[in-house]
């Protein structure tokens, strides 16, 4: 690497009792980038952030801020600044008091103290806020407020735990259009932790998906979610199919799998074996139809209105577990629940991924992933 | 209905007669009720007796709310900071002492002050008051810190505070009303302690003390007016520590409806 990463997590393990929170993490976050720390509740994501922050020293491994090892570094001489959960603004003090804190303490007074409070405050596009409480402020104000009592600082690196997590979903989307701006206009590198995985893929550089304090794959958000490196990737990030497969022969970056009594040809990566592998299987590719039309067989199970299609689940004669499918109104339907109907979809758009190999559990069970939020 | 309101009149009858014959024109302490008049509170303020006691309990109570404020906030913050397997312990043993009866803290003190040679004075009592006084503010200040959001100290240190400021900028601001109000019952808890004192007082006198010792010579309507006393600023700092509990309660309600009004809009 030629230029020195803004932040680096060298090997960083924390242990809680006997209970491994993070598995010697290894991340390199550059300047003005936009990460996102995805996973479900218990993941070590917080923690990594907490550890980041300063709030939690790590068992093992190393924090590096521009080359400057920070580990043993207490939180308030850490040149980071973060974002709390339920913004954490300090009910005694208004809004201009709580944005001057860091300035304050950092002996930053006058007119400098004037001018960047100033335009933090049109940063997040609250000028005239300035001398209201923080029980005086809706919950997607106070967060902006939170975003600019941290952004004044110009920390080298802006910490969010889950930011808009305890907003409702309008004004988390609102919220969500905001952050993109924010980043944009500041530069500034933020590290986002999330367990909404459309948040990651909406806000996001580069995503790092987490499982039970290990990095289960780095990459760009469309990456992520049509290259999941791992079931438990393509389960938590869109929600796919997962479906037990066995490659029968590999040929020129394509693989032949036999799914139930079914033969497929599907791309494949140079990772693939002949053997038991994982189809990945995005809803949104998966067609119903009413039956002769091909395909698998199945009986739909259940089935939702979304607005622009319908949403199923459907049981597959040779498939353990029901297969999900997101189908537009144009492609066809709507079906009931105990329709008898066909399952289809392009080859071209599933993914083989290896199975096991690691030692961990192959596939994450339903009801781990069931945990989330 | 019946039953609460005999109730209330059993309780507060006999106050009420008490307060009543503080005013009373004439010397005589059971009724008929003759008229009004501030003879007995002229008498009773004009006795040296009486205003020795009156400023030795207020003394000891100064000191002793002021000792249990400091000593107290230190103990409560430091336990709140600790590691959980620790405070349930800690706490506990901070907190036993109120369930010990008056009797045994006072012989016992009276006891170890005779061991260790101490004369009987306002220290002692002072000392004893703090022993008695200590868990009541520990237990209500430490309900005060364990309530307060750790994220917003943890905001505080991590904008750049260190740990003195971050207490000082962010966490007394936020507990102050309750650690006032438990100061203010100290004072009052102090103020009206019969029995420890009896035991650990010197040569002096305390309001309590002197009304105890009035009562076993004449009985005139000064005890009425010194107990109306007594009972006027107890209530005074009880109604001044509920006004601070009040204060803290409603900012804190108010604090937490917004997020949750918000979320669940």
């Amino acid at each position: 690497m030629s230029a020195q990463a803004r932040l680096s997590l060298e090997g960083v393990t924390h242990r809680f009792g006997k209970v491994t929170a993070l598995d010697s993490v290894n991340l390199a976050i550059e300047e003005g980038e936009l990460v996102t720390l995805l996973g479900p509740s218990g993941c070590g994501k917080t923690t990594l952030l907490r550890i980041i922050a300063g709030f939690v020293l790590p068992t093992e491994g190393r924090v590096v801020v521009e080359g400057q090892d920070v580990t043993g570094v207490p939180p308030h001489k850490r040149p980071v600044n973060m974002v709390f959960q339920r913004a954490a603004l300090f009910p005694h003090l208004d809004v201009r008091a709580n944005i001057a804190f860091g300035l304050q303490v950092a002996g930053i007074r006058g007119t400098e103290a004037d001018e960047r409070i100033a335009e933090a405050l049109r940063l997040v596009r609250l000028e005239g806020f300035e001398q209201r409480r923080a029980h005086e402020l809706s919950g997607g104000q106070m967060q902006r407020v939170a975003l600019a009592r941290a952004l004044v600082n110009r920390p080298r690196v802006l910490l969010l735990d889950e930011p808009l997590s305890a907003l409702d979903l309008k004004i988390r989307l609102e919220m969500e259009v905001e952050l993109r701006r924010l980043h944009r206009e500041t530069g500034a590198t933020f590290v986002y932790v999330t367990h909404d995985q459309r948040e990651a893929l909406a806000l996001s550089d580069r995503i790092v998906v987490f499982d039970q304090g290990r990095i289960e794959q780095i990459g760009a958000p469309n990456e992520i979610y049509h290259e999941p490196a791992s079931p438990f990737a393509a389960r938590f990030v869109g929600d796919a199919n997962v479906i037990a497969a066995e490659v029968v022969s590999i040929e020129s970056g394509t693989a032949v799998v036999t799914v139930g009594e079914h033969q497929l040809t599907v791309p494949c990566g140079s990772n693939i074996a002949v053997g038991d592998a994982w189809l990945v299987l995005r809803p949104e590719v998966v067609r119903l139809s009413t039956p002769s039309g091909g395909g698998f067989s199945g009986i739909v199970l259940d089935a939702a209105f979304r607005g622009t299609g319908h949403s199923y689940r459907v049981k597959v004669d040779g498939l353990a577990d029901p297969v999900k499918a997101e189908m537009a109104a144009e492609h066809g339907g709507p079906f009931g629940v105990g329709d008898t109907v066909s399952v289809l979809w392009a080859s071209s758009a599933c993914r083989v991924i290896p199975r096991g190999g690691d030692g961990r559990p192959a596939a994450p069970s339903l009801e781990r992933l069931g945990g989330v939020g | 209905m019946v039953v609460t309101l005999v109730a209330l009149v059993f309780l507060y009858l006999p106050l009420a007669v008490v307060v009543l014959f503080s005013f009373h024109a004439t010397g005589a302490l059971s009724f008929p009720f003759t008229g009004f008049s501030l003879r007995w509170y002229e008498q009773t303020f004009s006795s040296q007796e009486f205003r020795d006691a009156l400023w030795n309990s207020t003394l000891i109570a100064l000191s002793v709310s002021t000792l249990t404020l400091v000593m107290g906030t230190m103990a409560a913050y430091g336990l709140s900071r600790s590691r959980p397997a620790l405070r349930a312990p800690l706490a506990a043993l901070f907190f036993l002492p109120i369930t010990l009866p008056g009797l045994f803290v006072g012989i016992s003190l009276l006891v170890y002050f005779a061991r260790l040679d101490i004369k009987l004075s306002f220290s002692t009592v002072a000392i004893a008051h703090f022993v008695y006084v200590f868990p009541y503010f520990f237990l209500i200040a430490t309900a005060a810190l364990d309530r307060l959001d750790p994220a917003l100290e943890e905001a505080a240190s991590d904008l750049g505070a260190s740990p003195g400021t971050v207490f000082r900028k962010v966490t007394m601001p936020q507990v102050w009303p309750v650690l006032a109000a438990a100061t203010a019952l100290s004072f009052a808890l102090s103020f009206d302690e019969f029995i420890i004192t009896f035991f650990v007082i010197g040569p002096d006198s305390t309001l309590p003390m002197f009304i105890f010792s009035k009562l076993r010579r004449t009985v005139d309507p000064s005890i009425n007016v010194v107990s109306t006393l007594l009972m006027a600023i107890t209530l005074a700092l009880w109604a001044l520590a509920f006004v601070f509990v009040l204060r803290a309660a409603r900012g804190r309600a108010r604090r937490a409806d917004t997020f949750l009004l918000e979320a669940s809009a």
